[in-house]
Formats: C-alpha cells, structure tokens, sequence
C-alpha cells in the first residue's frame, strides 16, 4: 500500500475527525476571502478613499483577520490532532517511521486545506455579494454596484491561508517528532484529577479575583482625567486577570467546597456537571478566561458601533442645531451670499425659514467645586439669547428668570459630571456679571464649528450683558440661520450650497450628516464583520472542545444508563454543564462589556440604551445557537450510548 | 420449602442482523432463578453468555419470548419504564468496572440511589455497612485512578448493591483481576449472596469463579446445554465436576486466542 492510499484510506475512516477541522478551515476561508473581496473592490475602494480614518480602519481589521483565522485554526487544529493521536501512535506502533508518518499527516493536512479553500472561496464569492449589499447600504451609497470577481482577493486569500496552512503542518510535524507513543495513547484521556485545593492560599486568591474585577468597574467609571490612557490599561489589567483568577481559582474553589459538603451524596446532576466541569478546570481556565475576554471585547466593540451608528442623525443635529448657520463678517459680501442661496432655495422649491442670532464672545469662569482641575482657568463663552433661538426655529426649555443653561456637545462629557447649580462669572476687564446654571443642555445652540462653551440666557439678561460689555472689546457674532423645512430637500439645497461661489457655506449639518453615516456605516460594518468572526471564533471553539469532552465521557454515558439513568436524566445533568460552561464566560464577559460601554459612554450626546441592548441581544442569540448545538451533539451522544 | 421465583425466562430468542442475514444468538432459552441462588453461567465464546445477561438485565430486549423479574414482565415493557426498573430493582458489575473517572468511590456508588427515593441518611448507612462488607471504607474519597483493580470491582460491586437489588447480574466481574482479589471478591459475593440473601447471576469463564454459585447453567450456540448444582458439596468437588461438563464442551480452547 502506498503512502497516498493510505492517506486516502484513513482520510475515509475519520471523515468524523476531520470536519470538525474541516470546518474551522473553511469557515477562516470564507471570512477572509469575503473580506478581501470587500478589500479590492473598486466601490469600497472609492468609499474608503474619501477619509483616511476609513481606508485605515479597513487595514487594520485585515490584520486582525489574519490574526484570528491563524490563530482559530492553529487552534482547531490542535484539537484535532489530540482526537487522533491514537492514530498516529498506531501508525508507528505498525511500523512507519516518523518521517513517513509527518509526511502522510502533511499530505492529507494539503488535501484538505486545498479543499478548504476551493469550498471557502466559493461560497465567499456567493456571501461577499451579500456583504458588499450590505456595507453599501450601511454608508448610504446610493450609486449602482456591480461585484466583479476578484483574482487579486483569490490570490491574497491563497497567500494568507498558504501561511497558515504551512503552520499548521509545522504543527502536525512537531507533535509527530515531540511525542512519546505512550503519551500518544493517552492523549485523548483527560489526565487531570481534581485535587484539595490548599485552603488558605484558594480562599486569598480566589477573593482578590473578585476584588480585582470589581475594582476594575469601580475604577472604569472614575477614569475621566488627564491620565485616561494610563487607566484604561489599569482597568483592563485587573479585569482581565481577576477573570483568570476567577476562572482558575475561585469556582474551582466554590465547586471544591460545595462538592464536599456533599459528603459523597453528589447525585446525578452534578455527577454530571460539577465534577465534569472540575476534572478539566485547570485545562479549561486558560479558554474559558480568554472566551470570557473576547467577549467582553466583541461585546463592547459591536455596542458602540452600533451605538455610532444609531445616533448619527442625533449626534449631528446636536452638533449642528441650525442647517445652516453663516456667521456675518466685517463686510456685506457674506450677507449677500446668503441672500443669493436664499433666492436659490425660492426658484427651486424648496421650502425655508431663516432668521438671525446674535452671541456675545466674553471670557468668564466656572464657580463649580467638582469642576476637574485639570481644565480650571478661565474659558471663552457664547452668551445667547433664549427668544432669538425661539424665533429661529430652535426650541430650547426657557431658562428660569435671570438663570442660564450651558450648550457645549463637545465638552459635554465633563460638564455631564459638574453638579448644578453652580456660577459662571463673566469678566470684561474689572467688569463682573454671575449667571447661575441651572442646568447642562443637550448639544449645541450654534453650530460647530464655533469657540466657546454657549450659555442660553432669557432676552433680559442677554441685553443686561450687552450694556455691560458696551464699548469695549468684546465681540459680538451675528450669525444667519436657515432651516430647511422638509428633510428630503436637503440633498437639493446641499448641492446649491456646495457651489465654489458660496464660501461662507462651508460647514453644514447636511455634509456633516453624511460624513458622519459613511464613517459610521464603515465603523459598524467593521465592527460586526470583527464581532461576527470573533463569536464565530469563540462559540466553534466552545463546541469544539464540547464535542471532544462527549466522545471522552461517551463510556460514562452508556454505564449510567445501564445504571438505568434515561437519557433525558442524563441530558438534564448535561444541559447543567452548559449552562456553565457557555453561560458564565457569557455573563463575565457581557457584565465586563456593560462597564465598559457605560465608561465609554462620554463619547455619545444621545442616548444608547437602545442600540446597546439590541446589539446584545443579538450577540446572545447567535452564542446561544453554538450551546444549542453542543446539547444537540451530546444528545446524541448519549443516545448513541446503549 | 417453596421459595419464590425472582426470574423466569420462558423460550427467549434473540437475533441479530437484518433480514437475509439473520443471526439467531439465543435459540429458545428456559430458565428459572429462585430467589437467593447464585447462579453461574458459562459456555464457549460466542456461546451468547453476554447477550443472554443482556437481555435478561433489561439492557437489551429479546426478539422473542417472555421475561418475568419478580411480578413484572419486562419485555413488554416501554424503555423508559425499563430504566426506572433497572435503576430500582437491579445491579450490575461489569468486567471492565465502568466507574465513572471524575467521580470518588463513595459519589460512585451512591449514584444508583441519586434520584430516587431514598432518604439522604437511609443511603449513608447502606453505604456504611456496604463499603465496610466489601472493605473499601477506607477508600470512599478516593478516585478510581487512585485504586486497584480488585478496589475498582468492589466499588462496583458496592454500587450494584446500593440500591437493595432483588437481583445483581454480573458479567465476568472477575475477568481484569489477578487470582487473589478474583477470590477475594468471589468470597464476598458468596457472603453477601449468603447473608443478606441477594440473588446473583454472574458470567464467567472461569471455573473457579463459577464454582462459588449455587447452580451452574452452560451455554452452547444459544441454547442450554446443562446445568450443575452444587448442593452440599464442597466447592473443591463442585469445582471438578464443572471442570468435566466444560471438557465435553471445550469450551475453553477458544479462550487462548
Ligand atoms: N450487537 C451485536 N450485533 C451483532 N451480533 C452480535 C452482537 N452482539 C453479539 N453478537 C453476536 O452474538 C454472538 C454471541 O455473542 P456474546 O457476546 O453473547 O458471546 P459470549 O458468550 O458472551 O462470548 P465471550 O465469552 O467471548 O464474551 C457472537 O457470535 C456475536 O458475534
Ligand atoms: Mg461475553
């Protein structure tokens, strides 16, 4: 028999093995190749070309993709490789040597991998379509897209996965020449036993993973200050190593504890639970911790995302009250500019109000005692007048008599955190005027880009500021405002304003708004093409290690139901097992991912509750599937079993 | 003095294969197991000793004929009920053990008992005097890879007896073991048999293990060859008599393979 019957031979006889292998390899295919479809297309390329942000942000995720697949497949392939090392110990047990025994493993680890890739690549050209769809509906492009089928991905993908692949031989290679026959045999049987855990030492590190994680969340909401780089390291440090602690120490010392007071009476369901899941807990931490960790990191990723992306049109027009706001000049030449476009809007159609506001630049401090330090001194601020903005179309809550309320959406994330009411003193050289603040407002009152914090002021005070600063320095803007009444003429007047001629319409809420979706549409797309690979990631490699654990445990399965146990008992304790095993990386990972995104949620003006809690959703759901599938596999398993 | 029947097997056959290659294992087999015997099986290889403790442990079904275990006719009975019925009025001792590896001695043989009725403080003083018969007390926080063989087949056997069986089937409990802890372990299944009245049906292809029964069945292509009862006799007689019925069978040639 040749080398390559053999292969062909023993390929036919653990095709069980191997598409569990087979799988992870032609699921990496896919996702890569889709991406790098997306990558070379020359509709994406044009997108991605307008803003850096985005062509960079399309790099990195490349590289984070090489990443992952390398590493899933090193990974499955690992576990493959232990499945089978019965087999390879057989292969030398009749005589082949090691040499010929690497090189039969290389050959068939080719075959595959060129099957892989034929079957990847082909559903990836069905799949990218799809994708393409979808990222171009996600930035709002609205030009016809055509997919043209891309050798450059075809041969990028080749590349990649002919890297990988030469990994993974060197890993089939290593394991041929770095083992013992006998540990080949026994490879596939756990060896761990679980031991007394030394009390004083379990107990000491088991709570300090706790307080380290819980530190970590306390710590996340108090880290808003000049060293925010350094205190997000900090709490990403605690968090993660009090999950490993958490994960290594503390449960297995929970269950070591909860197991003895059983004193023996252990009973089916935790037979098959708990003492399952502590017989593999020191070989099960390392992966639990780093699901649990990848998760939170997916979690949190997709949420803000999707949080982006969900607020765009709010964050915008928070940003940009006015659609157009054109702040007067010296000379006449911006006034008449306005009145052109407004001419324009009238022989075009479209519907408009516009009016005026008027703002007193003055410098002023903030009276606030938890005001941070590091930002105290004095600032430049943006006295408006209540009644202006009412009479511009922009409805702000009144102010009560002689009061203020401060507008600023970018400093809104430390101002979010002074208490109110507090003082804000204006000074125009030995001249003094106090506003009490009542209260933080939501976005701007003048659109971006303009200097200084806003203070929305009644009519009264507005004009007693005047009197003050008459005469001397201090300026005061006048700005012309105009809103366009439908929302679907935007798109028209947009393409009025961005004539050349019109140089004082430089910045409008229009522009910003779609700036803001294609990058936000980009964004989400990277983050739920990253998230959907990272949870396809985690939940095969769950399953993955499940399905080995039901073939090791398949002898206890059939003694239990000759001891009479039905199926369903026994699925009971399984399905026990999983709630562990699935759910508390899950629960770790998602309360991580909470803090996270409540620390990070400086960063929005609307509200994100909703895309947040959507988003988990659904990464719950997906997650799920893969615990469905593994109860699934052990059913059968168990079934099997008699 | 009449004593109760606790097994009845009335003309039991037992197929395997699909049509047109049909394999009839068990050939219409008559048995009756009163209540307190031991009783040994032997026969060749592939004489369907095994199969027959199959079927008649509820384990797997018979093709045909009827199984009477105590008032209860398990061969119309649906699997769920078997389970109940296997986990409530049998044991069992396997050749290779079958302890479960992540459990310790003591969680292994409470096991059977973990979803019944039984009282948490019932099952503790069952388990007492079971270990401390089978003298494996010492061992009860101890994990089968921890034990010896012998060890591992008294956990076994104190499993099998956990739940007050009416009846304990056994499949060449002695089969892994050296001479000393087969004896051993013969010994306190004879005692057990003796003084608590448990009845015992145990496989075997050793003469020596089957001559500590109370009655010897032989097994040949399916069918029952004879049966030997040791009466008053000394096990040493019992022993030599069973030596001659398997020499007519010759039986144990195969056993060198
Ligand atoms: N599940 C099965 N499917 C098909 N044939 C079977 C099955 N189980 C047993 N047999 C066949 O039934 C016959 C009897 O098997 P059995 O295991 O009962 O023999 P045995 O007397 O226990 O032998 P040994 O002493 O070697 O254990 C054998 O010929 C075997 O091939
Ligand atoms: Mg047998």
């Amino acid at each position: 028999m040749t080398l390559f019957n053999l292969v062909t031979r023993s390929m036919r006889k653990n095709i069980k093995h191997y598409y569990l292998y087979f799988f992870a390899l032609i699921l990496s295919v896919v996702l890569y190749f889709v991406f790098a479809t997306l990558q070379h297309d020359s509709a994406v390329i044009a997108e991605t070309n307008r803003s850096m942000n985005m062509s960079a942000g399309f790099q990195v995720a490349g590289i984070l993709l090489i990443f992952i697949a390398g590493i899933f497949v090193i990974y499955a392939n690992a576990i493959f490789l232990r499945r089978r090392s019965r087999e390879i110990g057989l292969y030398q047990l009749i005589g082949l040597t090691k040499g010929a025994v690497a090189r039969l493993l290389i050959i068939e680890n080719a075959l595959l991998s060129a099957g892989a890739l034929l079957v990847g690549v082909g559903i990836g050209i069905l799949l990218s379509r799809l994708f393409l769809l979808l990222l171009m509906k996600l930035v709002d492009f609205d030009g016809f897209i055509e997919l043209n089928f891309s050798v450059a991905a075809i041969l990028q993908t080749i590349f990649v996965f002919a890297a990988i692949i030469a990994l993974t031989s060197f890993q089939m290679v290593a394991r041929v020449y770095r083992s013992t026959l006998l540990s080949l045999f026994k490879a596939d049987k756990s060896e761990e036993h679980p031991k007394q855990p030394k009390s004083f030492l379990s107990a000491f590190l088991g709570c300090l993973g706790i307080v380290f994680i819980a530190f970590g969340y306390w710590y996340s909401g108090h880290m808003l200050n000049a060293l925010l780089f350094l205190n997000m390291l900090i709490v990403l440090a605690t968090t993660i190593s009090g999950t490993y602690l958490v994960f290594r120490v503390s449960i297995s010392w929970l269950l070591y504890k909860l197991r003895v007071s059983k004193n023996g009476h252990l009973g089916l369901y935790n037979s098959l639970s708990i003492a399952s899941i502590m017989h593999r807990m020191r070989g099960n931490a390392n992966s639990l911790t780093i699901i649990a960790v990848l998760s939170a990191m997916t979690l949190t990723m997709v949420a803000v995302a999707c949080s982006f992306y969900y607020s765009t049109e709010k964050d915008a027009k928070q940003i940009m009250p006015f659609h157009y706001m054109v702040l007067l000049g010296k000379d006449e030449d911006k006034d008449h500019q306005v009145d052109q476009f407004l001419q324009e809007l009238d022989s075009e159609g479209i519907g408009y109000t516009a009016s005026t506001v008027e703002s007193l630049y003055i410098t002023g401090e903030i009276m606030g005692d938890d005001f941070p330090t590091w930002l105290n001194g004095s600032t430049y601020f943006s006295i408006v007048s209540e009644e202006q903005l009412r009479e511009a179309g922009l409805a702000v809550q009144a102010p009560a008599a002689g009061q203020g309320t401060v507008y600023d959406a970018s400093l809104a994330w430390i101002l979010k955190s002074v208490k109110t009411p507090y003082e804000v003193k204006l000074l125009d050289g030995p001249k003094e005027f106090s506003i009490k603040i009542e209260q933080l407002g939501d976005g701007n009152v003048i659109n971006f880009p303009s200097p200084g914090t806003q203070i929305v002021v009644p009519d009264l005070v507005f004009n007693e500021v005047r009197d003050m600063i008459q005469g001397s320095e201090v300026e005061t803007f006048t700005f012309r405002t105009i809103n366009i009444k439908e929302d679907q003429d935007l798109d028209k007047a947009y393409d009025i304003s961005r004539q050349d001629k019109y140089t004082a319409f430089s910045f409008s809420y229009y522009e910003m708004y779609k700036q803001n979706v294609q990058n936000n549409g980009l964004t989400i797309f990277i983050a739920g093409f990253l998230g959907l690979i990272f949870l396809l990631t985690t939940g095969s490699i769950l399953y993955f290690k499940q399905m080995t654990e039901a073939e090791q445990e398949k002898n206890n399965y059939a003694t239990l139901r000759q001891l009479g146990f039905t199926s369903k008992e026994i699925m009971r304790g399984i399905v026990k097992k999983q709630v562990f095993v699935f759910g508390l990386p899950l629960l770790i990972g998602l309360l991580h991912s909470i803090f996270a995104v409540k620390s990070a949620s400086f960063m929005f003006m609307s509200d994100i509750t909703l895309p947040v809690t959507i988003s988990m959703t659904l990464y719950v759901v997906i997650y799920l599937i893969f615990a469905f599938l593994t109860v699934g596999y052990y059913r059968k398993i168990v079934k099997a079993a008699l | 003095m009449e004593q109760k029947t606790v097994l009845h097997a009335q003309n039991v056959r037992k197929s395997f294969g699909a049509r047109g290659n049909v394999q009839e294992v068990l050939r219409g087999i008559d048995l009756r197991v009163l209540e307190g015997e031991f009783v040994g099986i032997m026969g060749p290889s592939g004489a369907g000793k095994t199969t027959l403790l199959n079927v008649l442990a509820t384990i797997d079904r018979s093709t045909e004929g009827s199984i009477l275990i105590g008032d209860a006719d398990i061969s119309t009975m649906k699997d769920r009920e078997l389970s109940a019925f296997r986990r409530d009025k049998l044991g069992f001792i396997f050749q290779d053990y079958n302890l479960l590896d992540t459990l310790t001695v003591k969680e292994n043989i409470l096991l059977p008992v973990s979803l019944g009725k039984m009282h948490k403080r019932v099952a503790e003083d069952q388990f007492k005097s079971i270990a401390d018969i089978l003298g494996i007390s010492e061992l009860a926080n101890k994990y089968p890879h921890e034990i010896s063989g012998g060890q591992k087949q008294r956990t076994s056997a104190a499993r099998a007896l956990i739940n007050k069986p009416s009846m304990v089937f056994a499949d060449e409990p002695t089969g892994a073991l050296d001479s000393k802890s087969a004896s051993s372990l013969l010994g306190t299944l004879e005692d057990v048999n003796k003084k608590r009245g448990v009845t015992i049906m145990m496989v075997t292809h050793d003469p020596v293990a089957s001559s500590y029964c109370s009655r010897v069945v032989f097994l040949k292509d399916g069918m029952i060859y004879s049966e030997l009862y040791r009466g008053d006799k000394t096990r040493q007689a019992f022993f030599q008599e069973i030596l001659k019925v398997q020499g007519v069978l010759g039986g144990d040639s195969v056993d060198t393979l």
